[in-house]
């Protein structure tokens, strides 16, 4: 189809962020990781950060979409495909984001060659090949309007969706080491996954709506509303359990809870707490504003943004406070350690403030993602108006 | 089997960082970074005091990879570039790593240090055993147990320059090695033995 000059603009402007990024990126693989914020002592930063949160928004596009199918969501069914389209443009992202953030990227074979499957994250490698080959078969078989393929497959896609996510919470569950370890990170993963990633697929079904792409009636934005805000109590609910547990016996994590509480990534948790969980769900839970475009744009946005500052607390939380704790403390290994800034080879505590050419790197890498999305969403949807046109010749045909 | 250990004996050690130097001298570690350091536990300083005056003390404690039995890092390696050889060292093979830094996530005593940059040394030229490979960017490395010079039949450099004679390196699998006899001092213990790493590195109190 044509794309209106408002289209192309955009196009254009993503184009330019997604050259940039790259551009960033050829300079941080000749520089190496030292051009990021990150040090030996919080040693992940907003790489992984923006990878958990697209895995999440990834999984929670296809289980939506999948649902449909399984539990027979007969209204679900018209936005399964751009839902699919989300959750494969996502999880293109989420993976691109890994690969920026290895620092021996030149040696990325070796995950095939040596695997060790006691890794999670060779875990996660499978699990992300598997779940992008099921999105682009779902999107073939549902372009060919193969129902009984894409019927069948849906019962493998909503179960290896909730395990894409998973699987990325044992990255960081499964560490003793770390304030992560906790058996409720694959449950809080999984539904963040389902609040984020709905709250992104209602914005794009919007963005798509007026492009004229797609079709989101207000019944539809209502009960999409409703599912969500009962996400968001979900998510609320696991993080609750977390934090009193953490906090009951007044020891073990009690250092890495007074940081996300009163310390250096409180921010991150209250904002999340009151602007990701608290106020969505109030907007959503009245009946009436399900029905109002801006009061869902106003949630969804800040549900994205609220589980964008979760990712943040849940990683950086856990550098903070090293398990042995002594002056001067440890190397950090940084650029301005390595040129003599004698203040800055030791740390004590983790501290962590991305680059401005990390921000780029990931700027770029979404603006490719959301070029790619806009790109595939206008060759794969038929035009609502053609849609329509199309419908009525097969009506006067049957007649 | 061979299972190779240091015991250190923090009641000998008077915290003068001739190991973390002889250390960073023999394995060529570049500018910015440490594979051994000694710290002064609980203090933001280094030869800092714990609590206020009159009632101090200090407690040195040095620290550098614990060559785990249970190593956390080796687990969670993708490529298996950290491996434990036959003599119970836990090595990283440099061609494989591919610096995810999973490893680092996992380790609970922060001993291993990443190449963030192409390594400098302010000498401007590599230094050290003959034998220590070189590793460029994007790699992770930590203590080898000197392997290279130990592999020759020679002590650890750590061991060799404390003047305090406060390292004994050996075989904890030998009963008889100074080592194993060390680690049944009584005062003996291992560090954060609640994260079940078994550590081999033991420290004397």
């Amino acid at each position: 189809m044509q794309l209106t000059a408002k289209t192309k603009g955009a196009c254009i402007v993503l184009a330019l962020l997604a050259v940039v990024g790259v551009g960033c990126w050829v300079f941080q693989l000749l520089n190496g990781l030292g051009v990021t914020g990150m040090s030996n002592v919080n040693s992940w930063g907003l790489y992984i950060c923006m990878f958990m949160l697209f895995v999440g928004l990834s999984a929670g596009g296809l289980i939506v979409a999948s649902s449909a199918h399984v539990f027979n969501v007969e209204s679900f069914k018209g936005v399964a495909k751009p839902a699919v389209i989300l959750s494969t443009v996502c999880i293109c992202i989420a993976a691109a984001l890994i690969l920026v953030d290895l620092g021996g990227i030149q040696r990325f074979w070796r995950l095939f060659t040596g695997p060790n499957f006691m890794s999670p994250l060779m875990w996660d490698v499978c699990i992300i090949m598997i779940y992008l080959v099921i999105n682009i078969l779902d999107l073939v078989w549902m372009g060919k309007g193969d129902e009984g393929k894409v019927r069948k497959l849906s019962y493998v896609a909503l179960p290896v969706a909730i395990l894409v996510h998973s699987v990325t919470a044992w990255i960081f569950g499964l560490q003793i080491a770390r304030a992560w370890y906790t058996a409720i990170m694959a449950p809080i993963f999984v539904a963040s996954a389902l609040d984020s990633g709905l709250a992104l697929l209602l914005l794009a079904l919007m963005v798509l709506d007026k492009m004229g792409l797609a079709k989101l009636d207000n019944g539809l934005m209502a009960s999409l509303g409703k599912l969500l805000a009962a996400f968001i109590a979900v998510d609320a609910f696991f993080i609750l359990c977390e934090v009193l547990t953490m906090a009951y016996p007044g020891a073990g994590e009690a250092a890495a809870l007074s940081q996300m509480l009163t310390g250096a990534t409180a921010p991150f948790f209250w904002a999340e707490v009151v602007g990701g969980l608290l106020v969505p769900f109030v907007v959503l839970a009245v009946a009436k504003n399900r029905e109002k475009r801006g009061a869902v744009v106003f949630a969804s946005v800040l549900v994205v943004l609220g589980v964008a500052c979760k990712r943040a607390w849940l990683l950086l939380t856990s550098f903070i406070t090293p398990n042995v704790a002594g002056g001067p403390g440890i190397t950090t290994g940084t650029l301005s350690a390595q040129t003599g800034n004698a203040t800055s080879v030791w740390a004590t505590a983790g501290s962590y403030a991305p680059t401005v050419l990390e921000v780029l790197i990931v700027v770029g890498v979404i603006a490719l993602g959301a070029l790619v999305f806009i790109l595939l969403c206008s060759k794969l949807l038929v035009h609502v108006s053609q849609a329509e046109v199309a419908a009525s010749e097969d009506a006067v045909q049957v007649v | 089997m061979t299972k190779l250990a240091l015991v250190i004996n923090q009641q000998r050690c008077i915290g003068c960082q001739a190991c973390a130097l002889s250390c960073k001298m023999s394995n060529n570690v570049p500018d910015g970074m440490m594979w051994n350091r000694v710290v002064s536990l609980d203090t933001d300083h280094i030869d800092g005091a714990r609590d206020t005056f009159p009632n101090l003390t200090r407690e040195y404690l040095p620290i550098a990879c614990q060559h785990c039995e249970n190593p956390a890092c080796m687990r969670v390696c993708p490529t298996g570039a950290t491996y434990k050889d036959d003599k119970g060292r836990v090595l990283i093979d440099y061609d494989k790593c591919i610096g995810c830094r999973m490893c680092m996530a996992a380790c609970p005593y922060n001993a291993r240090v990443f190449n963030w940059n192409e390594p400098v040394r302010q000498v401007g030229f590599d230094y050290g055993d003959k034998d220590v490979p070189a590793r460029g960017k994007g790699i992770m490395e930590k203590c080898t147990l000197c392997h290279e010079r130990t592999d020759r039949g020679e002590d650890p450099m750590c061991v060799v320059n404390c003047p305090m004679r406060a390292r004994v390196y050996g075989d904890l699998d030998d009963p008889n090695s100074a080592a194993s006899k060390a680690a049944r001092e009584a005062g003996a213990y291992v560090l954060l033995p609640e994260m079940g790493t078994k550590p081999q590195v033991h420290y004397v109190k």
